[in-house]
Parts: structure tokens; sequence; C-alpha cells
């Protein structure tokens, strides 16, 4: 195996199976949709049409926001909540954003350390927040695609129906809109709570998902 | 820590490109 590729596994890895997955979603989706279109005796619509169109693209932008709001909160929430025996949580007593000798800022930064985080001021203040300013920034992003996107398919069924399309403030306090949002939500919550929660008793050898296998239950955090 | 540079960009060309594109569907109205 390449070097590069033995460094990047994880990420590669994930990246086909997204792709994959997406060209999966295209296919089924489009012969979904041209099945519906068959039996409302409507015309039956080309692949590209499908997946340059707002019914594509609602349905892809509703599951990345939920993707990336669960990340969000789990890199927001963790700074400040604990689970006692939990992998994912860090140990008691080191709840908020820590000193600047476990976070290696100020005087204890590394020769190696990132520019910013060695800079002082309000450089190192973003790049020590960077991350959850980014998939916070994807989050919104693909919440408010889903909305627009969302909106485009509501209006095309309201005037199917003859009923008066609405604007976008309008769509967003919609039962369509907050049923696309909080179905996917929901999931999201219950599986990172299930992380939290299994982790203190359940083992996966060899992962950092998990504690060693022959860590205590009462032990908290991977360091703990 | 080159080719880790490099999928780091690529995965953010990808979320932006795709982010973009879905909005300007969306405000389009396609």
């Amino acid at each position: 195996m390449p070097r590069w590729l033995k460094a990047n596994g994880l990420s590669i890895a994930f990246g086909v199976i997204f792709i994959a997955s997406l060209v999966g979603q295209a296919i089924s989706g489009h012969t979904d949709f041209n099945h519906d279109q068959h039996i409302h005796h409507g015309d039956p619509i080309s692949l590209w049409h499908y997946v340059t169109s707002a019914v594509f693209w609602v349905d892809v932008m509703e599951n990345w926001q939920s993707e990336y709001l669960q990340f969000t909160l789990y890199i927001f929430v963790t700074v400040w909540l604990l689970q006692q025996g939990s992998n994912e949580s860090k140990p008691p007593g080191d709840e908020g954003p820590e000193t600047d000798e476990q976070q290696l800022l100020g005087k204890h930064t590394k020769a190696e350390s990132p520019g910013w985080a060695k800079a002082g001021g309000l450089r190192t203040r973003i790049y020590s927040n960077s991350l959850l300013l980014v998939m916070g920034t994807i989050w919104l992003l693909s919440w408010f695609a889903q909305s627009v996107t969302g909106r485009v398919i509501f209006n095309a069924e309201q005037l199917d129906h003859q009923s008066s399309p609405v604007s976008w403030a309008t769509y967003i306090t919609t039962s369509d809109f907050w049923n696309r949002t909080l179905q996917n939500w929901q999931s999201e919550f219950l599986a990172v709570g299930s992380m939290a929660i299994l982790t203190v008793y359940l083992r996966q050898r060899g992962s950092p998902e998990s504690k060693p296998v022959g860590s205590p239950h009462s032990t908290t955090g991977a360091e703990g | 820590m080159r080719s880790v540079a490099v999928v780091f960009v690529v995965y953010l060309v990808m979320i932006v490109a795709g982010l973009a594109y879905a909005i300007t569907l969306g405000l389009q109205g396609h």
C-alpha cells in the first residue's frame, strides 16, 4: 500500500463510501421519483434532471445538516458536560476550556505548534475554537440549503394543488420544514447519547472510540 | 503531511461545492 494511502486511510475510505452512497441515493431516488410520476400520470425525468433538481438536493441537505449539528453540538457540549465512565467524556475536574498548560498555549507552546496557536491574542482565540466554528458554519449553511430547496418542492406541490406558493420566512414555520429537520435530529441525538453511555460498559478492542478492553467501567475518558 | 493537507483541502472543496450548489439551486427556485 502506498504511504500516502496508509496515512489517509480513514478519510479516503469514508470519502469513497460517501460518493458511492450519494450515487446510490441518486439512482434509487430517481427510480422512486419516476415511479411516483408514473402512478400520478406524470412524465418521467432523466437522471441528470433529477440530480440537478431541488428534489434530490433537499434530501442530501437535510441529512448533512443533522450530521454537522450532531458534531457541532458534541464538540461544544463535551467541553462542559461529563459522562462518568465514558470514553467520550473528559475526566471529572476537567470541565471547561482547560488550562494553557493542558492546551499547550502561551509559554507551553512547542516549536511545532501551529502558527496561530503561538501567535496569541485574537488569532489564538479564533484558532482555539476553529473546529467548532467551521463545523457550526457548515451546519447552518446546510440547514439553510435544506430550507431553500425544501421551499422549492413545497411550492411546486402547492401549485399542483391550486394553492399559493409561500415565502421563505413562511416555509421555515411549516410542518414540512420541521418534519424534515426533526426526523433527522432525533436519530443523531439518540446515536450520540448511545455512544456516550454505551462506551462506559462496552468495548471494541483496537478502536480509539473505545476504552482499552481491560479498563475499569469507572475510568472516564481515553486517558483517564 | 503533504498528502494529509491534500485530503483536508479535497474534503473542504467537496463540502463547499455541495453547499454552494444546493443554495444556488434553492434560491433560483429549480
